[in-house]
């Protein structure tokens, strides 16, 4: 059977949204990987350690709440995954201050926040948490 | 832009080595350079780029800010102090300005 134009529509739309938005896009495309890699020096970083605190669904993307706690870290920085671009802020601790704080920020859209802690022996470690975003801030 | 207006939340009086919270924020629009505004002008980049915290000159905290913070940064955190002394609180603008604030403590 000959394709309708309803298929050929189907099809050319699909092969449109693939143009557009390729497989796995969402991640590391605004260079996030690469920025932990500079924070960290490429030192390998362990999944553990580090508690993050962010609304699973934000309906301001303009002002999301984070909290950041890493016992032990010297420095702990805010990645995202989604926004123009993937730093966020980077915390450096003296010894009156525990690792640990709260800031507000911006998501432009749906995506992972990202919390890598340099500990004080010099290892690194790391935790991500999706965050749903109803209302993208200009980030 | 109205000038940007500092504040800060902090115990007058604490007991030593007794963790409590400091609160604070600044008025400031945290322009990241990729807004236009409405005659779709590209709005230049201006953040407020460091934020510091020192008790009696050593430096507590400091914290390193990209467009990416929310307008009117606000950055929340605990400290413990050993002694009375002077908290002194900076943010460090794009355009080199300097704002400051300063708290004296008193552990009792």
């Amino acid at each position: 059977m000959a394709p309708t134009r309803r298929d050929i529509l189907r099809i050319g739309g699909a092969a449109a949204a693939a143009a557009l938005f390729p497989a796995g896009a969402a991640r590391a495309s605004n260079g996030v990987s690469q920025a932990v890699a500079a924070f960290t020096g490429g030192a390998p970083v362990l999944e553990a350690g580090v508690r993050l605190e962010v609304p699973e669904i934000a309906d301001n993307g303009g002002a999301v709440p984070v909290r950041v706690v890493a016992e032990g870290a010297r420095r702990i920085a805010l990645f995202t995954d989604g926004n123009p671009y993937p730093r966020v802020a980077t915390f450096s601790f003296g010894p009156l201050v525990p690792p640990a704080a709260k800031i507000r920020i911006r998501l432009a859209k749906s995506q992972n926040v990202i919390a890598v802690a340099e500990m004080a022996d010099g290892t690194f470690r790391k935790t991500s948490r999706a965050v749903a975003v109803t209302v993208g801030g200009c980030a | 832009m109205a000038k940007p207006k500092p504040r800060i939340r902090v115990p007058k009086s604490v007991e030593a080595g007794v963790p409590f919270t400091v609160r604070t924020r600044i008025t400031h629009p945290m322009h990241t350079g990729l807004q236009r505004d409405r005659d779709g002008n590209p709005v230049a980049r201006r953040i407020v780029n460091r934020f510091r915290v020192r008790y009696n000159g050593a430096e507590a905290l400091s914290v390193d800010l990209e467009p990416a913070v929310s307008a009117d940064p606000y950055i929340e955190f605990e400290m413990a102090v050993p002694e009375s002394g002077l908290l002194e609180f900076e943010w460090v603008d794009d355009d080199g300005s300097v704002y400051s604030l300063r708290r004296e403590i008193a552990v009792g």
